[in-house]
């Protein structure tokens, strides 16, 4: 993905959708261990018996930016439930996620972790960015969205409702 | 409205399938900034939108500066026919693409391959740089609703015009798109604004 100059957003990106790809054989979820914004470490693994919503992204990728409050508002729909959402941001610094959380509506609820030298991307074969994986109670990849989406649509939370209900 | 808008319809897009060769009616839409007078290329056809975006040396530099790419291979990619790239999955089945497949034809005739983001990456692995975002992912398998953007560079000199072919895989057909008479951002927007 790439940061989009003034003259391309004056016409409209392409509207986000919903509908997320079903991965026919479902594979194990490559395990991590990377860092929040505070320097504490989260490690996928700790997190089985969970829905995980995992995305991959950057400040500087629009459709990254604008799928961000959809994924809050997804956050905030499930609160308390079995379900978590990491945002796996790429070889940026704490300040530049600050600034722009900072700028933010909503200041998102959800985890930032840092994957700065791309590692953990290349493990789940991120081609571009966004990309957005859900991960089942078990630890298996059973979503896959490449592009930016809108993640509190109802279909996408009735995706999230199926996998937390098995 | 900030741009202008032309409208073409091409009869270029080939189904490649042997034993058939289809001809289908593509899209194209041709925008033009009002206030840096770059050029906007979209087109759609069987599933597949492209749309592809005139990107100024500057604008080109500043990208990659700010991601930390040393100076000499700033300018390097700087002197490259360089456009933002939005490809899309329009259809309702999976579709795949594959960047090495692409071509563009300068006017007299002679094909040349896209660049390739492994043939960057590999580049710059050599001179020790790992970032590895911002171009235009080299394949893709999209699902319904999936999209990617990133850059696409192409080698040619910035005033000379060209046609770019493209490929893509729909329900295990291969089609072609063409998007004829396109060019590169001028190397300076204030003195060389691009006419369509």
């Amino acid at each position: 993905m790439l940061t989009i100059p003034a003259h391309a957003a004056e016409r409209q990106q392409p509207k986000l959708g919903y509908m997320l790809t079903a991965i026919s054989n479902p594979t194990p979820a490559p395990d991590f261990t990377l860092e929040d914004m505070d320097a504490k470490k989260f490690s996928l693994k700790d997190y089985r018996g969970k829905v995980i919503l995992l995305n991959f992204w950057a400040t500087w990728c629009p459709p990254c930016r604008r799928e961000i409050p959809s994924m809050e508002r997804l956050n905030q729909n499930f609160k308390g439930k079995d379900f978590v959402v990491f945002a796996v941001n790429q070889m940026e610094d704490i300040d530049q996620v600050f600034t722009y959380t900072g700028g933010l509506e909503v200041y998102p609820t959800f985890t930032f972790l840092f994957d700065r030298d791309s590692n953990v991307s290349r493990a789940y074969g991120v081609q571009g960015l966004p990309t957005t994986y859900l991960i089942d109670k078990k630890g298996n990849i059973r979503f896959r969205a490449i592009g930016g989406r809108e993640f509190d649509h109802p279909e996408v939370e009735k995706q999230i409702l199926q996998l937390m209900q098995e | 409205m900030p741009t202008t808008t032309i409208k073409l319809h091409l009869l270029k897009i080939i189904c490649l399938c042997l034993p058939c060769t289809q001809i289908h009616a593509a899209e194209l839409n041709i925008y033009k900034s009002n206030e840096s007078g770059l050029l906007t290329w979209s087109s759609k056809d069987n599933g597949f939108s492209i749309e592809l975006i005139q990107l100024n040396p500057d604008f080109v530099r500043a990208v990659y500066s700010r991601h930390g790419l040393p100076p000499d291979e700033v300018e390097r990619i700087a002197g490259y026919c360089v456009f933002g790239s939005i490809i899309q999955n329009t259809s309702q089945q999976q579709l795949s693409y594959r960047v090495s497949d692409w071509r563009y034809v300068d006017k007299n005739g002679k094909s040349y391959p896209v660049k390739t983001k492994a043939q960057w990456l590999e580049e710059w692995r050599n001179a020790g740089i790992t970032f590895a975002w911002t171009l235009l992912p080299e394949s893709g398998d999209f699902g319904i609703g999936d999209w990617q953007q990133g850059f696409t560079t192409i080698q040619i000199d910035r005033n000379k015009k060209f046609d770019f072919i493209y490929t893509w895989t729909l329900d295990g057909k291969k089609y072609q798109g063409k998007i004829e008479n396109m060019s590169c951002a001028p190397a300076s927007l204030s003195t060389d604004p691009a006419t369509p």
